[in-house]
């Protein structure tokens, strides 16, 4: 597959990195050989490159190890690491971006599975700790009909009493009433 | 015979301090490159590099060789580096070297004068540069451009994947060629 300059220049950092296989390093060394807008802006990277390493190897020297040393070893003699480092240290040493990939997943499903397990076992929660509920319930005794309207916060039971006037509603068009007890 | 890093490593375990201090002989001068190259500030950094090593020899029983010294020892150093950065973030009051200060200590002229000066132009203009980036990009440019080290030793280190390593990289060039333009 022949590369345009785009994709080149992507990659050419990796290329001068030896990051890349044989087969995309051909490839490069081909294009480049072709085009001088891709060679200009290798030898810009190199250039780039080697003066990162003159500059901060040049701003680093001198540090002599003596006194570097001396401080240390005051530092093992006098000091421990701190509760808070450790256990940032801990934090990031089980929690790296790979662990999490895979950890926010299996968290979430633990986490939604939690939440549906009232649906399965509705008795699971009992006690002080059920939630507020308002429950309908319907029942058609004797032909009179019973409305139980409960709510589990306030304990309040409402009993609804009505008469089955469907058929005479039909007849009539009027809306059916009720006397709430 | 040179001993290496898992020899030095067996023989602090067993309470050898001058195997500890080996190890420190070999590698403060990197680390305190790294440090400094993600924080361009040679006091902060001369104290986060002592702290590095401290943390590492209260730590060592937690190094089980499954990955080498070198790249252990960057991790605790460029976390605390990042660390570091980021409460300095919070309570600004002074993380910068001025370019007076960048320069000096940069050496004596070789024998090309006005190549030097573009040289340090370049330089001076590099670390303000990389001033700009975030402290995740600082690190992976820093570690690729001292150490040379592989895109997998580097991932090692931050804890990341190598395409992500590659994706930083990319991006943290491309900022620092925008900002350098007509200098490279």
């Amino acid at each position: 597959m022949m590369r345009n300059c785009t994709t080149v220049q992507r990659s050419l950092g990796a290329w001068l990195d030896a990051e890349l296989g044989e087969a995309e390093r051909q490839e490069i060394r081909e294009h480049l050989e072709k085009c001088p807008s891709c060679l200009a802006e290798k030898r810009r990277l190199e250039r780039l490159q080697s003066a990162l390493g003159e500059a901060l190897r040049a701003r680093a020297s001198g540090i002599a190890f003596e006194p570097f040393w001396r401080e240390v070893q005051r530092r093992i003699s006098e000091r421990e690491i701190p509760w808070h480092a450790r256990f940032w240290d801990w934090v990031r040493s089980i929690l790296y971006p790979q662990r999490l990939a895979w950890v926010v997943p299996v968290a979430m499903v633990f986490l939604v599975g939690a939440f549906s397990l009232r649906e399965f076992f509705p008795g699971w929660l009992s006690g002080s700790q059920r939630t507020a509920r308002t429950v309908v319930d319907s029942i058609d005794g004797h032909g009179l009909n019973v409305a139980l309207f409960r709510e589990s916060e306030s304990r309040t039971t409402v009993i609804w009493l009505f008469e089955d006037h469907e058929e005479e509603d039909e007849a009539s068009g009027s809306s059916t009433q009720g006397n709430p007890f | 015979m040179i001993p290496s890093d898992w020899e030095l490593v067996q023989r602090w375990r067993e309470g050898e301090v001058i195997a500890f201090q080996e190890l420190v002989a070999k590698y403060h001068q990197k680390v305190f490159m790294v440090v400094l190259g993600i924080l361009n500030h040679r006091e902060d950094a001369l104290e986060i590099a002592q702290e590095t090593f401290f943390r590492a020899y209260k730590k060592i029983n937690e190094f089980k060789g499954g990955s080498t010294f070198y790249t252990w020892i960057y991790r605790i150093a460029v976390n605390l580096s990042i660390d570091f950065q980021r409460r300095k973030r919070r309570n600004p009051i002074e993380l910068r070297e001025t370019s007076a200060e960048v320069i000096e200590g940069e050496g004596e002229m070789g024998s090309d004068p006005y190549r030097d000066l573009q040289d340090r132009e370049l330089g001076k203009r590099l670390m303000e540069a990389i001033n700009d980036l975030t402290p995740d990009h600082k690190a992976v440019i820093v570690l690729r451009a001292i150490e040379g080290l592989s895109y997998k030793d580097i991932s090692r280190i931050l804890g990341c994947s190598q395409g992500t390593v590659m994706s930083r990289l990319h991006y943290a060039r491309k900022k620092l060629q925008e900002k350098l333009g007509p200098f490279l």
